[in-house]
């Protein structure tokens, strides 16, 4: 099925800055980050450790006010938590004391919708991501791997313009990771949305962008931008795979210095 | 921790030895020596237990049916006004500043202190039984409800934000569902206090119940009364906190690791 592109950037940010107050005087976190990501681009927001990575996304998706500059997404400015913008948490963040079924139901029933709609719903998107049969299971009962499928779908439900996906497979073991790695891949191609990836993980990152945008140390600016036009799916011991790899690591080392 | 079917068996084994064991030396005690003339044997209390014959206006059974049925009524309301005012403390923080200094001085009186003043304001009907019943369940339900809703992990919070909750469906879909375990733990411990003040009230001022009983049977020195009192006493206390664990257990299946 041939994608066409829709050239209008669904999600800008402009000189956007962030500041905390503590006793210690004030600290900079994210200073004039700007950013313009295109309908169903599959961005990728690669930085080190602790570098304001996760007050990023906090700020873009509304959960934080920034001090200075603004964020328009999908015509609109960003000035709270909106069930268009989905969220996929490092740890899952799932309601333990609801099945697959009722985390992945949860947005559309928050926001009133009829039982046989939002029914339909979740299962379309419980079946998306392949946890057909585990309706009924609790959090507790799943691995680390198919929570994180939930927390997807639970994203998906809510059928955001814009997914916010913080660090989501930091936690799983490398198998998994490189399995979800191509499920989300998978999953996107079947239903297309503006992605923003946060990850500290170089292969992750040239695997799965259309574009990744490099962060600097803290305070948190764009230090590089690489387009990544390799066709998917990706090997990781392509010579242009690890000629990407080794340039934006290299970035990065000099940077720490 | 779950145990597999032949270590519960032999649990159950262990429980059904060592309660017929100590039944029996207190049988053969009673029997064989002269412990005998200062208490009933098993058996006689047994008997007891399900005679016909009435104590004032009741039989036994009916006895501990109305301290039982105070119990439940009084602890029931004490469970829905504390669970609703503990959450509420614990999650706004200004119902908290309102109500958590009145709730500090109130809490360390012991709810048998209050019997003077719930007979002096509601005579020796039903009611002052009630009012020493709820404030022994009271406390303990709205600490741990706080406690509860204290402990909300934030992240769910602001997922479910992101999700499109609003403040209210934050309370009702959040922080309540996840302060269950710890309601649940105050609810057990307020359900044994309760169960202990019915017995007190009603050894103060009663006319039937369980402690009514025991203390009619020292007045006429009626060692069968008291020892049957008391074991029935157990047995309840048993079976209420049986009760709430199975309840528990259902209600709980997303807290357990593992099934």
């Amino acid at each position: 099925m041939e994608q066409v592109r829709d050239l209008k950037n669904i999600i800008e940010c402009t000189g956007i800055s962030k500041e905390f107050i503590n006793e210690r005087g004030t600290t900079r976190v994210v200073d004039h980050f700007d950013l313009k990501v295109k309908e169903n681009e599959f961005v990728v927001i690669f930085g080190p450790g602790q570098c304001g990575k996760t007050t990023l996304l906090n700020l873009l998706s509304g959960l934080e006010t920034p001090t200075t500059g603004e964020t328009v997404i999908n015509g609109k400015k960003v000035t709270g938590p909106d069930p268009e913008r989905g969220f996929v948490y490092q740890t899952t963040a799932l309601f333990p004391w609801l099945t697959v079924m009722g985390n992945v139901s949860f947005g559309p029933r928050v926001q009133g919708m009829k039982k046989a709609e939002w029914e339909k719903r979740a299962n379309k998107y419980i079946k998306l991501v392949g946890l057909e049969g585990f309706e009924k299971s609790f959090p507790n009962q799943l691995s680390g791997g198919m929570r994180q499928r939930v927390g997807i779908a639970r994203a998906y439900c809510n059928e955001p313009k814009v997914l916010f996906l913080d660090e989501p497979f930091g936690h799983l073991d490398a198998q998994t990771r490189y399995l979800m790695q191509e499920e989300i891949l998978r999953i996107w191609e079947q239903e297309k949305r503006t992605v923003l990836f946060v990850t500290n993980n170089i292969e992750e990152a040239v695997y799965l962008a259309d574009r990744i945008i490099v962060l600097s140390n803290c305070p948190t600016h764009v230090k590089a931008e690489y387009v990544i036009d390799m066709p998917r799916p990706r090997n990781y011991v392509d010579p242009e795979f690890l000629r990407l790899r080794s340039e934006i690591t290299g970035l990065l080392d000099k940077n720490m210095e | 921790m779950r145990l597999t079917k032949k270590e519960r068996l032999c649990n159950a084994l262990c429980a059904a030895a060592s309660i017929l064991a100590f039944l029996g030396i207190w049988q053969l005690a009673t029997m064989y020596s002269r412990l005998g003339e200062l208490i009933p044997s098993p058996i006689q209390v047994l008997q007891y237990l399900f005679t016909v014959e009435k104590i004032g206006r009741k039989t036994f059974i009916q006895h501990s049916l109305v301290s039982l049925s105070r119990v439940l009524i009084a602890y029931s309301v004490a469970c829905v006004v504390g669970v609703t005012l503990g959450l509420l403390m614990g999650w706004y923080p200004k119902i908290k500043a309102i109500f958590m200094p009145l709730f500090n001085i109130i809490r360390p009186i012991p709810p048998i202190a209050w019997t003077s003043l719930a007979i002096l304001w509601f005579g020796l009907g039903e009611m002052p039984k009630w009012f020493i019943i709820f404030i022994a369940a009271f406390c303990n339900v709205v600490i741990n409800a706080f406690d509860g809703a204290r402990s909300v992990d934030m992240k769910l919070v602001g997922c479910a934000k992101m999700l499109g909750a609003r403040d209210n469906q934050i309370f009702t879909r959040i922080v309540l569902p996840a302060s269950v375990p710890y309601i649940f733990a105050g609810m057990q411990i307020a359900l044994s206090n309760s169960w202990a003040a019915v017995v007190a009230a009603e050894m103060i001022r009663a006319s039937e119940g369980l402690g009514w009983v025991i203390v009619t049977g020292m007045s006429v020195n009626n060692m069968k009364q008291i020892f049957a009192g008391i074991v029935m006493i157990g047995v309840i206390g048993l079976l209420l906190s049986v009760i709430m664990r199975t309840l528990e257990g259902r209600l709980l299946r997303w807290n357990r690791s593992g099934i």
